[in-house]
């Protein structure tokens, strides 16, 4: 599904990704982890468009197709969301309101009908139940004066209305205290499904007691420098990174 | 040909012709008095030039056309915009329109036209040349008076339609006394359309412990020229809030000025004022503190698209024995395109040394990162944008006590914003 060959970027002229390769398919669940500043939202803000992140070498396709000259609005359509590790407040614009727009401009943009007022409250609310919600946050501005963990879980709320086929979520499980962490883990699982991929980006451990993934990497120097299952998590987690990075550097 | 007339020579052209006007109103009848101090008044004061540091963004060039020579006629309206579910009062160029209206219930509620029948006064706030030109050359208008301890459950609605094809001009005075104790709602609206310059003047009286509510939805069409005042007096422990939606058009300028005269009284402004083609809105607001332990908030926001042109000048004036003074004023203003402009400026005079006192004015242009997470979700940039542009001002509408002013301005603000790119 993700396909990630030799990606060099810059972030405002500086070169942070350098040579990172990474491929992803359906079904799986991948984690990322490595330290502060390695470069792990970097990736996450290529592979969605932002603006002022800059692919000067290397290759990404999604699904076949050459995500790199896709503007943001067209790669969400093709089916990749980024759960962001610092959502943004929008003042003035509810989510429910938020929620429509973005699930019209999905459902306009593949030819099918997008969901009825009726049909979207009605999954609107069933989503705030499960990522533990109230649903007077259906109201309120986009993450408008939301805690840390409101925001996160307000991500996966919309991971759960806009079902996309890539689910990229940075650091999701940061700021969480246990339940919070459970309820968005329970949240992430039930939409772990043979046809989505789902990466993980974490500086923690943790998470991955709840969603177990299928394959970890450990991301450093702005490459992929180690790869395995949840055994290489849980070595990550007692020996931390300079484990790792002293691994590198003697390699 | 003759050259283009100088701007000394345009307001020394329009002070003529806004005399002749008033001298062809002064009447014997119950106004009388009324307009003659407003012509000595108008007589006393130049027309605002190039000099005039208040005018220095708004140019009265439009009126060259020569709306202060012709009167617009009393008519019947082409357009008429859809009540809000009120008893509305509806005035047509200047003149009650008694078919279209519906009176509201009398009860504690004195309603009376300034069309000759009833004396008025001019309030002794300062005031533009406009705002005397109305008084001196006023033929109807409209007197609210609530009884004391009144509560008034239902708002007044007034309505103005402006029309005219041609050049033409039209007053318009409402005069609102609450009672003490009293509380009521009025809400302003004015609409129209064509090349008719709209003179407003509207005078908000509240005395000790009342309660007022006051809304000014502005949505003329962009040939439509208006120049209003706003004079609100507020008394021991009275309470004035005012929401004012405006859309900018070939000349808009809104005047307020509010005065705090006595202890405990409480003012709350707030404004959007949206600009778009080549529009032109400008906000001069003064609130003046003139007695101990008063209170102002204001929150006026400004959007402009195209090659619009907006103005807000917010002036804070507290006075030596204002002790215990809090006031605060913020002006937070969106750009949507680089050839609009919108230029803004707090003016604080503060005179004594108990006041907490705020302001703030940024002029910024879309936020990138929220652009960004709409567009990851999946919404186009044109759209994102958009929503944006509601946002920003939708948090004032969000604010709205009365549902139905904002079920008006929600459609008001889409279109002022879909037009604005
Ligand atoms: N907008 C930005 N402007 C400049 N430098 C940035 C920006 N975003 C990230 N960086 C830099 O890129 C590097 C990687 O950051 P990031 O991808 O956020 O790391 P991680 O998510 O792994 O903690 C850091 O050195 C950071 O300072
Ligand atoms: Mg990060």
């Amino acid at each position: 599904m993700l396909d990630i060959q030799d990606l060099h970027a810059t972030v405002e002229g500086q070169e942070i990704l350098k040579g990172l390769s990474l491929q992803v398919n359906a079904g799986e669940v991948h984690a990322i982890m490595g330290p502060n500043g390695s470069g792990k939202s970097t990736l996450t803000n290529v592979l969605a468009g932002r603006d002022n992140y800059e692919v000067t070498d290397g290759t990404i396709s999604f699904e076949g197709r050459d995500l790199s000259g896709m503007e943001p609005e067209e790669r969400a359509r093709a089916g990749l969301f980024l759960a962001m590790q610092y959502p943004v407040e929008i003042p003035g614009v509810s989510n429910l309101e938020f929620l429509k727009a973005s699930l019209e401009s999905m459902a306009e943009a593949r030819g099918e009908e997008a969901p009825d007022s009726v049909t979207l409250l009605r999954r609107a609310r069933a989503a705030c139940e499960q990522v533990d919600l109230d649903q007077s946050f259906l109201k309120r501005g986009v993450n408008e004066g939301f805690s840390g963990g409101e925001k996160k879980r307000n991500e996966i709320l919309q991971l759960m209305m806009l079902e996309p086929k890539l689910a990229l979520l940075d650091e999701t499980d940061s700021g969480l205290d246990i339940d919070a962490l459970r309820t968005v883990a329970a949240g992430v699982n039930s939409m772990r499904d043979e046809n989505r991929a789902i990466v993980l980006v974490t500086h923690y451990q943790r998470l991955l007691d709840y969603i177990v993934p299928d394959q970890v990497h450990v991301l450093s120097g702005g490459r992929i420098i180690k790869s395995g299952d949840q055994e290489l998590a849980k070595e990550l987690e007692s020996k931390g990174y300079s484990w790792i990075n002293g691994e590198e550097q003697s390699a | 040909m003759t050259a283009p007339a100088t701007a000394n020579e345009l307001a020394t052209e329009l002070k003529a012709q806004a005399l002749a006007r008033a001298n062809a109103r002064s009447g014997n009848d119950a106004l009388g008095p009324m307009r003659q101090q407003a012509r000595a008044l108008l007589e006393d004061t130049p027309f605002p030039g190039p000099k005039h540091e208040r005018w220095k963004y708004t140019s009265l060039r439009a009126l060259e056309a020569g709306h202060l020579k012709a009167p617009a006629p009393t008519q019947q309206p082409v357009e008429v915009p859809p009540d809000l579910g009120f008893a509305r009062l509806v005035f047509v160029n200047g003149h009650f329109h008694e078919a279209l209206s519906t009176l509201p219930d009398t009860a504690g509620l004195q309603v009376l036209r300034l069309n000759g029948e009833h004396e008025a006064r001019l309030s002794d706030a300062p005031a533009s040349p406009f705002a005397w030109l109305n008084g001196a050359a006023l033929e109807d208008g409209l007197l609210l008076r609530v009884a004391a301890r009144t509560q008034l459950e239902s708002p007044i609605h007034v309505l103005h339609i402006g029309e005219s094809g041609e050049p033409a001009c039209c007053d318009m005075r409402i005069r609102l006394e609450a009672g003490e104790q009293s509380e009521i709602t009025l809400i302003e609206e004015y609409a129209g359309n064509g090349p008719i310059f709209t003179n407003a003047v509207t005078e908000i009286e509240s005395a000790p412990a009342s309660r007022v509510m006051h809304y000014r939805l502005q949505h003329e069409a962009p040939a439509c020229l208006h120049i209003g005042s706003l004079i609100l007096q507020l008394a021991k422990d009275s309470h004035i809030r005012s929401e004012q939606f405006m859309s900018g058009s070939t000349l808009r300028r809104n005047e307020v000025q509010a005065q705090l005269n006595e202890p405990g009284a409480e003012l709350e402004l707030n404004g959007a004022f949206i600009g778009r083609g080549s529009n032109h809105a400008d906000n001069q607001v003064c609130v003046e503190h003139r007695a101990p332990h008063c209170t102002s908030r204001q929150v006026y926001k400004g959007m402009a698209g195209d090659k619009a042109r907006l103005v807000f000048n917010g002036r804070i004036y507290i006075h030596p024995g204002a002790k215990d003074s809090s006031a605060d004023l913020s002006n937070n203003n969106l750009l949507l395109s680089n050839s609009a402009e919108i230029d803004t400026k707090p003016e604080l005079e503060i005179y004594n040394d108990d006041v907490i006192c705020s302001h703030g004015t940024t002029v910024g242009q879309m936020d990138a990162l929220q652009l960004f997470y709409l567009r990851s979700r999946g919404i186009s940039e044109p759209e994102a944008q958009r929503m944006l542009g509601i946002g920003f001002i939708n948090e004032l509408l969000l604010a709205l006590p009365h549902e139905s002013i904002a079920d008006w301005a929600r459609p008001w603000l889409a279109s002022e914003v879909t037009e604005a790119e």
